[in-house]
């Protein structure tokens, strides 16, 4: 029995380690001259629910020049296997040391899968600090949501990619091969990919903090280092590649299904939102483009289920004739269309019943608030009088659960706006009841999580609420949703705490980071390993105050630790929707063709794409 | 609807793929080798597919058997064709054949399993004590085993009755132990559960652990590829 083998038949679920899936593409080493490999921070099954890894992996191998292979966080117990057995980590094609490749490419999905970077370089024998890394070690670069605040990452990476990846990726390539070839320095090759729009890199940066101990500049060290990193954006996404042969996982993943793209972007404006703002401008798939990708998925994977996907997908102009569409080609094959999750409106209803044609699951709105009042501040345009004919068509039309999601903790958040959700879906069930749902049948999910104050958002000044004000919100919850019928979820606030700190940090909390490592944090997005206890103590070695972070209130005026990351939104434009949000003034769908003016189109030369409705 | 009855091996990376995982793995393969596979009706509709018996994870299997009914009438050839060429690494079709719709079911069938298990010893013993060792394991009036419910309780259950055969030779340091056990709803027994106890009424020490294999899948009556079609 090989080591390998050995260890396989002592982990939990040995198939997230072996490769082999189906579609996975696994290159003769020897012959091609630049190894990558996509390391997600996060188990085998969350990774490969990431369509953002399949449309790179895809497109780094069909490249002759240049192979990509997988590597995902083993789980605690064969992390503890593969060091007994002083095996480093491996990737899953090739089964190669994750330090034999020449990047090493992370995705940053969420801050509190900071850890397992850190753990998953070490368990490859890669220095941590980018500073302590040679020539011999593999360049690590990152990329993904999070990269919009780089900086709590900056000392471990080399580089950042900010934005969209699918044509920078070939552009750093090309450099990294060239450089391969010509024998760069390390430094030599991070100042020529700073010359890449939409790359960062970090060490060419001189960060500085005022006498107050705040954050108060970033500049570049030479003078042809661009003093802001301004996102990539992808024009058209109907000759954007996207991946018709994605990997099949082997292992049943969080999402195991076809996942279509059918537009990127979001038009709603909520204020909360990130993704609103760094996935701008909406572009849309066309439906011919939806149909033909969806037929060879089909064919190529098997799945039973497509999904499309993006932030809304109600939204998608065309939606209704290619859920249509695509129930007709492929239902008879036992495959079923699902969309994400559903805005509570009428036209939602519509399309859940063509959606649920084939089968039936649960359906999810998120209202967000508890009051009209919050809705307004947020810029959730859906009312009480959506959610309840919406809710109410969907239990005559046979659906007995209903998943509501929430924020607490939002600015202006008084205790009636909390009381509000309780009474929210007290009001759903009731109307469950008087539809004639049966009562042991009748499920209403409230899942509450804690408001993080994200970088680039028109919330990105307000600090969070207060720890202990978000549990004694969170019990004021749970004894208003006592009742049968009744779920409430809610997460960790301290997690949120830890969240906000990084979501929201400088350069300095590398050292947090590194100290909470080494005190043992990995997993930290599962509620099983987080321990806030063990980062509050990597707080306090590092000197930092975590609540000195997540509490605090920019004005307008204070330098932000993002400053030199651009989203493309006009700093004018969210100042001014902050303002409006305080006054409970909402703005209007940028789809409404009434352009609220963020500035993004003009400073990026682009435009919405919208598909149209006609197939 | 027309039936069909595959015998694959199970082995490399495939043998971790799970019960549940095998199931969908073959839906899959089969909707890529564009099968009209047959689904039940309901709420929840799934592909009518069975299996002989469930294999442990890890445990590679050299002929194992599942039934899959498709909507209309194809030759087993292509049937065969289609979906090898559709299979995951380390799930390799062997031969496919029609049944008949009153065929019984596999799980029907299936009373016992034949397995071989190999690993290194660190003190290996004489082929004449080795078959001292085993003579007197199987001489004991019961071989108890723990189990635990799903509850979490654990219970002693005795295997004996369910052993129908256990050899073992010495390949050098390598001990091959070759077992014949219940295998079905009912009174199954796990090749590990057997090791675990030999093993510790032996006093043998592996280096490592065992590499199992199920060889065939035998009903009542001998093996099942020679009975099923």
């Amino acid at each position: 029995m090989n080591q390998l083998e050995n260890i396989l038949s002592q982990v939990k679920k040995p198939a997230r380690y072996t490769g082999g899936e189906w579609n996975s593409i696994r290159k003769e080493w020897d012959k091609i001259e630049l190894k990558t490999v996509f390391a997600f921070p996060d188990v085998y099954e969350v990774g490969m629910s990431h369509l953002g890894m399949h449309i790179l992996y895809n497109i780094v191998n069909s490249r002759p020049d240049a192979l990509m292979e997988r590597v995902f966080a083993p789980w605690p117990d064969m992390a503890d296997r593969i060091r007994e057995d002083g095996l480093p980590l491996f990737a899953l094609e090739s089964q190669r040391p994750v330090k034999d490749f020449d990047i090493v490419a992370f995705t940053l999905q969420y801050e509190m899968s900071f850890s397992n970077i850190l753990y998953m370089l070490s368990l490859a024998g890669i220095p941590l600090y980018a500073e302590e890394r040679n020539e011999e070690d593999p360049l690590v670069i990152a990329g993904g949501p999070c990269a919009f605040n780089p900086e709590p990452m900056a000392d471990f990476i080399d580089l950042f990619v900010i934005g969209e990846g699918e044509d920078v990726i070939n552009e750093l390539l090309d450099l990294v091969l060239a450089g391969k070839r010509a024998n760069f320095q390390k430094n030599e090759l991070l100042f020529q990919a700073a010359g890449i729009p939409g790359v960062y890199a970090p060490s060419l940066y001189d960060v500085s903090y005022g006498e107050d101990g705040a954050f108060s500049r970033i500049r570049p060290v030479r003078a042809d280092v661009p003093e802001k990193i301004t996102k990539r954006v992808v024009k058209d996404l109907d000759a954007a590649p996207f991946p018709l042969k994605p990997v099949v996982p082997a292992t049943a993943a969080v999402h195991d299904r076809m996942m279509i793209e059918v537009f990127r972007g979001c038009t709603r404006g909520c204020r909360f939102c990130q993704a609103g703002i760094i996935y701008r401008p909406v572009r849309e798939k066309k439906p011919e483009t939806v149909l033909r990708q969806a037929a060879g998925l089909v064919k190529n994977t098997g799945f039973d289920e497509i999904s499309l996907t993006s932030l809304s997908s109600s939204d998608y102009t065309p939606v209704l004739e290619v859920v249509k569409s695509l129930a007709q080609e492929h239902a008879g094959r036992g495959v079923n269309v699902s969309l994400p999750s559903l805005r509570a409106d009428h036209f939602s209803m519509e399309l859940a019943r063509e959606v649920q044609r084939v089968r039936r699951s649960s359906l999810t709105f998120a209202p967000e608030a508890g009051t009209q009042r919050l809705r307004d501040v947020i810029n959730k345009g859906v009312t009480e009088e959506d959610l309840m004919e919406t809710a109410g068509a969907a239990f005559r039309g046979g659906w007995q659960a209903i998943k509501l999601y929430f924020m607490i903790g939002l600015p202006t958040e008084t205790d009636d706006d909390v009381a509000g959700i309780a009474r929210l879906a007290r009001q759903v069930l009731a109307l469950g009841r008087k539809s004639g749902v049966s009562r042991g049948r009748l499920k209403v999910t409230v899942s509450v999580s804690s408001f993080v104050p994200k970088p680039h958002t028109v919330f990105q000044w307000e600090p969070q609420e207060r720890l202990e004000d978000l549990r004694r919100k969170q019990n004021a919850l749970s004894s208003q949703t006592r009742e049968r019928g009744l779920t409430l979820n809610y997460h960790d606030a301290g997690l949120s705490f830890i969240e906000a700190a990084f979501a929201r940090g400088d350069r300095r909390l590398g050292s947090a980071l590194a100290r909470a490592f080494a005190l043992g944090c990995r997993f930290d997005g599962w509620s099983e390993y987080f321990n806030i206890d063990l980062w509050l103590e990597a707080f306090r070695q590092a000197g930092l105050d975590p609540a000195a972070y997540a509490y605090r209130r920019f004005s307008y005026d204070d330098p932000l630790p993002w400053g030199h990351i651009d989203a493309g939104v006009s700093r004018q434009y969210l100042v001014l929707e902050h303002k409006r949000a305080l006054a409970g003034a909402v703005t209007p769908d940028c789809r409404s063709g009434d352009c609220p003016g963020c500035g993004l189109c003009p400073a990026l030369e682009i435009e919405p794409f919208y598909a149209g409705g006609d197939l | 609807m027309p039936r069909y009855r595959m015998m694959y091996a199970k082995e490399g990376p495939a043998k971790y793929i799970s019960h549940l995982d095998l199931i969908r793995a073959f839906e899959r393969a089969a909707r890529r080798a564009g099968l009209p596979i047959a689904f039940t009706r309901g709420f929840n509709p799934h592909a009518k597919l069975s299996f002989a018996a469930p294999l442990a994870v890890g445990t590679a299997g050299e002929a194992e058997f599942a039934d899959i009914e498709l909507d209309r009438d194809i030759p087993a050839g292509v049937v065969a064709k289609s979906l090898a060429a559709a299979m995951p690494d380390g799930l390799r079709l062997i031969e496919v054949r029609p049944v008949a719709q009153s065929a019984p079911a596999l799980m029907a069938i299936v009373d016992r399993a034949a397995y071989t298990a190999r690993a290194a010893l660190i003190a290996p013993p004489q082929n004449e004590t080795l078959q001292r060792t085993v003579d007197s394991f199987l001489a004991r009036p019961e071989i108890l085993v723990e189990r635990r419910s799903k509850t979490g309780d654990k219970r002693k259950c005795d295997i004996k009755p369910g052993i129908f055969a256990l050899s073992a030779h010495m390949d050098n340091d390598i001990i091959e132990l070759a077992a014949e056990l219940k295998t079905g709803s009912s009174g199954n027994i796990r090749c590990e559960e057997l090791i675990a106890a030999f093993m510790e009424d032996s006093g043998l020490c592996a280096r490592g652990n065992f590499v199992l294999s199920r060889r065939a899948l035998l009903s009542a009556g001998g093996n099942l590829a020679d009975l099923l079609w």
